[in-house]
């Protein structure tokens, strides 16, 4: 398989330490001469990129004159913590480290797909998978704390005698959770990138373009729509009981 | 006029299955996991289709709702979206179910 020129960067100098750690968790890489994927060397870069942005943005924060950056993620700090509020419930901003750094990741982990050289890691079902398994884990875990021990009931339906029929059902629907947030990310992912290389296949130039803006468009969907309904399974985890 | 497009679609899957055994032999079609394949794609176009139809009349009638009272728009697109979304899931077990029967 064809890999980015960064991923052979990695794999020429960081191949050791790599199957150094995939080895101490007893699970060996596939390939020992290749340990990293584009995916894993893409979401590093990123990971990366969004650490020195903020690091940049919080050297340089500043109430007399706010610069464009500050003004930029100060719209997006407002976005993201009205709409929590909105959906989640007063409470909501509560949980505003989640969702903003979900939103924030997973949008630059779209975009980075746009770049020529790179892959968007989320056109990968692993990187999806782990995203919903963190939201999964994230809004039982607040749902605990927030109703304690009468979590359980909201698994049970309204009245005590049809818990036998409700329990499975909603076991069943809270596990399909993470299967269609993987599958929704994964899939729009994919599905944008292989439009444009079908187009770029069929006519080379300036109609691929207007599937980029597409894509770009989808991008920015995607981000927000896996952000809202991380927010709309906390808000239905924290709920309190009626 | 739409039983009768009905009745037209379902007389073309009747007479198209057959035909799809015949296009690939005998030995192939014997094989149950063509059909199990062919099943499977035929679901996946379903499922499009009718999330399609489910998508277009949430959209029509949030636009209808947007356009009546421009006031409301944030709250009707977050539930335009929030319904758009719950919709593509259906679709998207569809799209599942194709990698497994695969």
């Amino acid at each position: 398989m064809h890999e980015l020129w960064i991923t052979k960067i990695f794999n020429n100098t960081l191949a050791g330490p790599a199957n150094a750690l995939l080895n101490a968790i007893h699970f060996p890489a596939a390939d020992p001469a290749s340990p990293w994927s584009d995916w894993m060397v893409c979401e590093i870069l990123v990971f990366l990129f969004v650490i020195v942005l903020f690091a940049i943005l919080r050297a340089r924060l500043s109430v007399d004159r706010p610069g464009k950056l500050q003004h930029t993620m100060e719209v997006l700090y407002d976005f993201v913590h009205a709409s929590s509020e909105e959906i989640v419930g007063h409470e909501g901003p509560r949980y505003l480290f989640y969702f903003g750094t979900i939103f924030i990741f997973i949008l630059f982990l779209n975009l980075i797909g746009l770049i020529p050289g790179f892959d968007s890691p989320t056109m990968y079902p692993m990187v999806p998978l782990a995203f919903a398994v963190c939201t999964f884990f994230f809004y039982h875990f607040t749902g605990v704390r927030a109703n304690g021990a009468g979590y359980i009931k909201q698994f049970l339906g309204p009245f005590l005698i049809m818990a036998p029929l409700m329990l499975p059902i909603e076991i069943i629907s809270h596990f399909a959770r993470p299967l269609s947030l993987t599958v929704r990310l994964w899939a729009n992912m994919f599905a944008g990138e292989q439009v444009y290389l079908t187009f770029i296949s069929l006519t080379k130039v300036v109609i691929p373009v207007i599937f980029i803006g597409l894509h770009t468009f989808v991008a920015f969907l995607q981000a927000y729509i896996f952000m809202l309904l991380a927010m709309v399974y906390v808000g239905g985890a924290v709920s309190h009981e009626h | 006029m739409n039983k009768k497009l009905m009745m037209l679609a379902v007389t073309l899957l009747a007479i198209a299955s057959p035909m799809f055994a015949q296009a690939n032999g005998g030995a192939a079609a014997a094989d149950p996991s063509n059909y199990r394949l062919a099943a499977a794609y035929i679901a996946m176009g379903i499922a499009s289709g009718l999330c399609g139809l489910g998508q277009g009349r949430a959209t029509a009638s949030a636009a209808e709702a947007m356009a009546r009272n421009p006031g409301a728009i944030a709250a009707i697109r977050v539930a335009l979206i929030l319904g758009l979304v719950l919709i593509e899931s259906l679709a998207l077990y569809t799209l599942v179910i194709t990698f497994i029967a695969r």
